[in-house]
């Protein structure tokens, strides 16, 4: 049986983490509630996400949602516990996730730069078009004429070149 | 047929084919490099030509994932070593060894990310103090991101008369073209090189293999070019 997970959420009062997910064998719209234990506001997110994830009660259901996700809702969770709002937890999470173009990333070490990947992950893995997916072409060409009349990038402009 | 494929093989290796190259059919081996920043997507690149037809097989001291690929180019078979490199300055002392006796290069950046632009200046100076004449193609990927980039003009591919490719690994955009040209420069490359330091190389080795021949019972120092060892 598999299911497919449509929504995931976090509730604070009492603290779970709740899915709406669609059952494969039957057309009907089914809700899931997982109490989070043993939560607090020190709590490592990642490590409660992947707790989540693996147990062998949930793991089926929570197939179709990503590790990422999780980690956020619990780190939303954390936020409460630590009095915050919802929207400053919102916000620390803008700023958490946004790449800053301008950051080399040779420079990073390997977890920082994991950290990185996987937010860009994100968009990868929503524009990807996957071998199995119905409309998938394995080779697609398309043209796009670099002709001299295009507007600049605006990257080659060089500071600082004449001196 | 086997018998213009092993001619063809022989005129394109001067010192006649050797017994590896026999039993192999006269295949034609190259070496493609993947550079670029970190996270601009090479390896995701090279995951969507290859999809999962082969495994990669990690050198992780050398932050380096080697992928082999078959494809045949105007009816000869190629052995393709694809070369994909890590962008982390920590890894640049290993540099000398992914550049060698490599055939083709494709050079990879962020259309998201401007460093990954500007950094390009760096890794081609890099790639041309190693290999001054390798065919190298440069590559603007993440189009899916954001498709109006796509509209614009990047200066770097033809202020050095390279070729351009905007590619997105995610939606398949221009990918699978891109690895097969590359692979079509690098089997020219290799077969009409002008690249003086390749004929000199060329040379060494035929000198080393009939020195070999010659007294097989001495032993020969060994090569000084090779600087991975082999696996």
């Amino acid at each position: 049986m598999t299911y497919v997970a449509k929504k995931c959420g976090v509730c604070f009062q009492p603290p779970s983490i709740i899915l709406i997910y669609k059952d494969d064998s039957e057309d009907k719209t089914r809700q899931r509630i997982m109490p989070v234990r043993n939560f607090s506001k020190f709590s490592d997110c990642s490590m409660a996400a992947e707790q989540l994830k693996n147990n062998p009660r949930h793991k089926a259901y929570l197939e179709g949602v990503s590790l990422r996700q999780l980690q956020k809702l619990y780190s939303l969770l954390k936020g409460h516990l630590r009095g915050e709002s919802l929207a400053e937890s919102l916000e620390k999470f803008q700023e958490e996730e946004t790449i800053d173009p301008e950051e080399d990333m040779n420079k990073l070490d390997d977890k920082e730069l994991a950290k990185r990947k996987s937010i860009m992950d994100e968009l990868f893995e929503k524009n990807r078009k996957k071998r199995d997916d119905p409309d998938f072409i394995y080779d697609i060409e398309v043209e796009f004429p670099q002709d001299e009349q295009l507007e600049s990038c605006g990257w080659d402009v060089e500071s600082g070149e004449e001196i | 047929d086997a018998g213009a494929q092993a001619r063809q093989g022989q005129a394109a290796s001067p010192r006649g084919p050797t017994q590896d190259e026999a039993a192999a059919g006269a295949e034609e081996t190259v070496k493609i490099i993947c550079l670029g920043d970190s996270a601009v997507g090479k390896s995701k690149l090279l995951e969507r030509f290859l999809l999962d037809g082969f495994r990669p097989q990690q050198l992780s001291t050398f932050a380096l994932t080697l992928y082999k690929h078959r494809a045949r180019v105007d009816g000869q078979a190629v052995l393709v070593d694809f070369w994909d490199t890590a962008g982390q300055e920590r890894f640049q002392s290993m540099h000398a060894s992914y550049y060698h006796k490599a055939h083709a290069c494709i050079m990879v950046f962020d259309v998201q990310r401007k460093v990954t632009y500007k950094n390009l200046n760096s890794w081609y100076k890099e790639l041309r103090e190693f290999r001054p004449e390798i065919p190298c193609i440069v590559v603007a990927n993440k189009i899916d991101a954001d498709m109006k980039v796509t509209q614009k003009s990047f200066n770097f591919a033809r202020k050095f008369g390279l070729p351009f490719y905007f590619v997105s690994a995610a939606d398949g955009t221009n990918v699978v073209k891109l690895f097969n040209d590359a692979i079509k420069l690098a089997v020219a490359y290799k077969q009409n090189s002008g690249d003086f330091m390749d004929e000199v190389m060329r040379e060494l080795e035929s000198f080393d293999l009939q020195k070999e021949s010659e007294t097989l019972s001495d032993k020969e120092e060994s090569c000084p070019e090779e600087k991975l060892p082999s696996a």
